[in-house]
């Protein structure tokens, strides 16, 4: 960790301005400030209406200054004792830059699929726009081009609302939006899936917060129709157990 | 309840002080701030040649066991006593193992010896002893404090009090106090925990059930009115202290409520009390029950007496009151944080181990449309948001003192923003900044009893410098709550290319502009700041506290060759780089 500090240290480093009058070998009396923060927003069980025990994670870790971040967003989920291998939704690094008061864009390169030894990964592209939307909305959204030329949108809000000064209920909305059809990955154009939350979390410190929630999951439009003529189930709902954690 | 609770704590804590050795009681807070009540001239440093050592040692902070960074051995360190006209000998020798440094608040002297490491000099390295040598040009009561990363905030400061050169303190006996914000936590974990979770030390937050319960009183409209703006705006009208009581334990002179740091009196005399605001990010309010004060000084400097029952005292600001106890019976000093998360008391007393009634801690404090910018002229030509004038917000009142009063130089400055705002280091820009010297501060304005406000404040003289400025320089404070970033014009220090700069000699009018939504105190060193708030002689500040939204103006005589700091006082903001380089040439 320390290393990759040093390393990224190095690269964020503007052309140092000399703001004041220092004799040489004076300290600087401000430095830049750069840290890190890795943050599991949700790592949590779910059991499912199929009576399915899923681990699900969602994290985000960043490291840099005020303007300039590296960002690596990691979600996933395992099906426990179905013999299937952990499904990656999405791994990515990201760059990010800090544009306005409350929101960053972030572009990199992502991957997801079935880790497994012999699945082959779909690589894409992506650019975000990640912050906080008037009202307190948590957002992220996420344009997503692949190797195939295939187009995804994906869109994550959140709320709080703030109980007592340690617990929060917390909505959730999560959209998926393919812009093409996809083959490959057997994608149908248009609003293809949502998922909404609800959860009540409890702060037993600023950074560990257990929560119990509920969620729904729908498959929608070309998706769901297509679900359908294959006699899948289009909706799905659960109950989570799990904890927002940062370090 | 809690107060019942408190009570019994309190004097759990007292009784197992009492059966600790007396060592320990010894080695607890510094001897000057020891209860004797005497004038400190006996127990304090007056030496001719005054050797400090800078240590870290540990020692108890409270009822826990801390490790501050201690000056000779006390934390805060020794009452230094100097005299007008003297040359000052102050040996510092660093027991650190890094950099340190002092910096003495306030006083006037040459560059090299102001201590700020990469400005002044090169720092304290550990081992070494630099030797502070300079002439004392004046009189009053300031401090002293490290200059060097976060270590302010780890109890590396002082007070320093120079005797007037005919030795009248216009009063029977004195007392200093010095104010301060301790923390168990390390403050570097302090700073990231500002910088990646925004909010983190706020536990008085609005909360979903006091939204309900606005709307069952006062109806839907006018609470999604009230709400609106700052939703839009995405901040906090409870965001008033950033680092607060949940993680602080706030010492008067090194001790906190519990210890219940005590200084005599006999009744009828005068007492004069020299208050510093020795904290790293804490604004205090501070009464006496009972008691009336007198302002005579701020920020060292006399002014023409004030008689007021409560004055809220920003970050690195000193005020010396007068207060005659006619009574022979004990009076608690009261400061209270200005967010409200907690206080320190101590006790004015005829005799040692009494104590008065200890007041509650007041309501939290809203922040009102004011600080937005949105307060009297803002909202003219506009129907409906002259509506929202009158919502019950606390600090946006408009009073009619303002309606009469003289007009101030700097409500005739027009404002100009930077084009777009100030980028992503400025969440907002105050639409409409006003002056708001004659208002008392979030938190304040509803009190039924007379609280100090800026434009109470008359020098007891005249400056020597009585041009008017040749030339006007505009400053804004920025900031972004979400990262934590804290600039002057959307920049931090370490994204500017150079010095502001001062023409030697020159008379200038420094306007300064807060487009955040917090209370900054922003000292200029190595020089007098007149502040222009309608009074003549205008009182002279080394630290000066801009509400949000506010506009201020101020005189400098720009006579202090050199390289000079400048910076918010808030220590967290100054290490995020609200700083900025003044060169006098």
């Amino acid at each position: 960790m320390y290393a990759k500090s040093l390393l990224f240290t190095t690269a964020l480093l503007p052309a140092v301005a000399m703001a004041g009058h220092a004799e040489e070998g004076w300290p600087e009396p401000v430095k830049e400030y750069y840290t890190e923060q890795v943050l599991f927003d949700r790592l949590e069980l779910t059991r499912t209406d199929e009576e399915e025990n899923v681990a699900v994670w969602d994290m985000m870790a960043w490291y840099g200054g005020d303007y300039h971040r590296f960002v690596f967003k990691s979600e996933g989920e395992n099906i426990q004792d179905d013999g299937e291998p952990t499904d990656l939704e999405r791994a990515e690094l990201l760059y990010g830059y800090l544009m306005s008061p409350f929101w960053s864009f972030q572009a990199g390169v992502g991957t997801r699929g079935s880790l497994s030894s012999n699945a082959s990964m779909e690589n894409y592209a992506v650019v975000s726009f990640m912050g906080l939307a008037p009202y307190w909305f948590e957002m992220d959204n996420s344009l997503m081009v692949n190797e195939e030329g295939d187009v995804q949108f994906v869109s994550e809000t959140e709320y709080e609302w703030q109980l007592t000064q340690t617990s929060y209920l917390q909505p959730r909305i999560e959209f998926t939006a393919n812009l093409t059809d996809s083959d490959k990955y057997e994608r149908q154009s248009g609003l293809s899936n949502l998922r909404v939350g609800l959860r009540y979390r409890h702060e037993i410190s600023r950074e560990l917060a257990p929560y119990i929630g509920v969620y729904w999951n729908g498959a929608l439009g070309n998706t769901a129709d297509e679900m359908k003529r294959m006699g899948e189930d289009t909706t799905e709902t659960g109950v989570v157990l799990g904890a927002r954690v940062w370090f | 309840m809690s107060n019942e609770f408190n009570k019994g704590r309190r004097k759990f804590i007292k009784s197992a002080f009492t059966m600790a050795s007396a060592l320990a009681i010894a080695k607890v807070a510094p001897t000057w701030a020891a209860p004797q009540g005497r004038s400190f001239k006996d127990q304090i440093l007056t030496n001719d040649e005054i050797d400090l050592t800078i240590a870290k040692s540990p020692l108890l902070v409270g009822n826990k066991v801390g490790t501050p960074i201690t000056i000779n051995g006390q934390m805060p360190g020794p009452l230094i006593r100097l005299k007008e006209g003297q040359r000052a000998k102050l040996n510092v020798t660093n027991r650190l193992s890094e950099d340190t440094s002092i910096h003495w608040h306030g006083i006037i002297l040459p560059e090299n010896m102001d201590g700020v490491p990469g400005v002044s000099f090169e720092g304290i390295k550990p081992g070494r002893t630099f030797k502070y040598r300079y002439d004392v040009e004046q009189n009053g009561t300031y401090w002293y404090h490290s200059h060097s990363g976060l270590q302010e905030q780890l109890g590396h400061l002082g007070p320093l009090v120079i005797e007037p050169k005919d030795g009248d303190i216009g009063a029977d006996r004195e007392h200093t106090i010095i104010l301060s914000d301790w923390t168990f936590e390390d403050p570097d974990t302090v700073f990231r925990n500002l910088k990646v979770a925004e909010g983190y030390y706020n536990y008085q937050k609005r909360t979903i059930f006091e939204t309900f319960e606005d709307v069952r009183q006062q109806g839907l409209e006018k609470t999604w009115k009230q709400r609106e703006m700052w939703g839009q705006m995405r901040m906090s009208p409870r965001d008033i202290a950033d680092v607060t009581g949940s993680t602080y334990t706030y010492l008067m002179n090194g001790r906190d409520s519990a210890m219940n740091w005590s200084a005599l009196f006999k009744p009828g005399e005068k007492v004069r009390l020299r208050i510093i605001n020795g904290s790293a990010m804490s604004y205090f309010d501070v009464r006496i029950p009972g008691l009336e004060m007198t302002v005579v000084a701020a920020d060292g400097q006399p002014v023409k007496p004030v008689s007021i029952d409560e004055f809220r005292i920003g970050v690195a600001e000193t005020y010396d009151v007068i207060v005659q106890p006619k009574h022979n019976k004990a009076y608690t000093i009261f400061a209270e944080s200005f967010d409200r998360s907690g206080y320190v008391r101590g006790t004015l007393t005829p005799e040692i181990g009494l104590e008065a009634e200890v007041p509650e801690l007041r309501a939290v404090p809203e922040r009102g449309m004011a600080a937005m910018g949105m307060g009297a002229m803002a909202m003219s030509g506009n129907k409906e948001e002259k509506g929202m004038m009158n919502m019950s917000g606390t600090d946006g009142h408009m009073n009619h003192e303002m309606m009469h009063k003289k007009e101030l130089p700097v409500e005739n400055i027009k404002i100009e923003h930077s084009e777009g705002g100030h980028g992503a280091a400025a969440a907002m820009i105050a639409m409409n900044p006003t002056s708001r010297l004659h208002e008392p501060g979030i938190g304040l304005d509803n009190v039924d009893h007379r609280v100090l406000v800026y434009s109470d404040l008359i020098g007891a003289q005249e400056w020597p410098d009585k041009r008017e400025p040749e030339r006007q320089i505009e400053l804004h404070l920025t900031g972004n709550m979400e990262r934590y970033m804290w600039s002057f014009d959307g920049k931090n220090y370490t994204e500017v290319d150079g010095p502001v700069q001062f023409r030697h000699g020159e008379r200038l009018r420094l306007v300064m502009v807060n487009d955040t939504m917090m209370d900054h105190p922003i000292h200029l060193h190595g020089m007098w700041m007149e502040l222009e708030n309608g009074q003549y002689p205008r009182p002279r500040k080394h630290t000066i506290s801009l509400k949000p939204s506010e506009k201020v103006s101020l005189l400098i005589s720009a006579d202090a060759p050199g390289s000079w700091a400048f910076h918010c006082h808030l220590l967290y903001h100054m290490k995020a780089g609200m700083f900025r380089v003044v060169n006098v040439a």
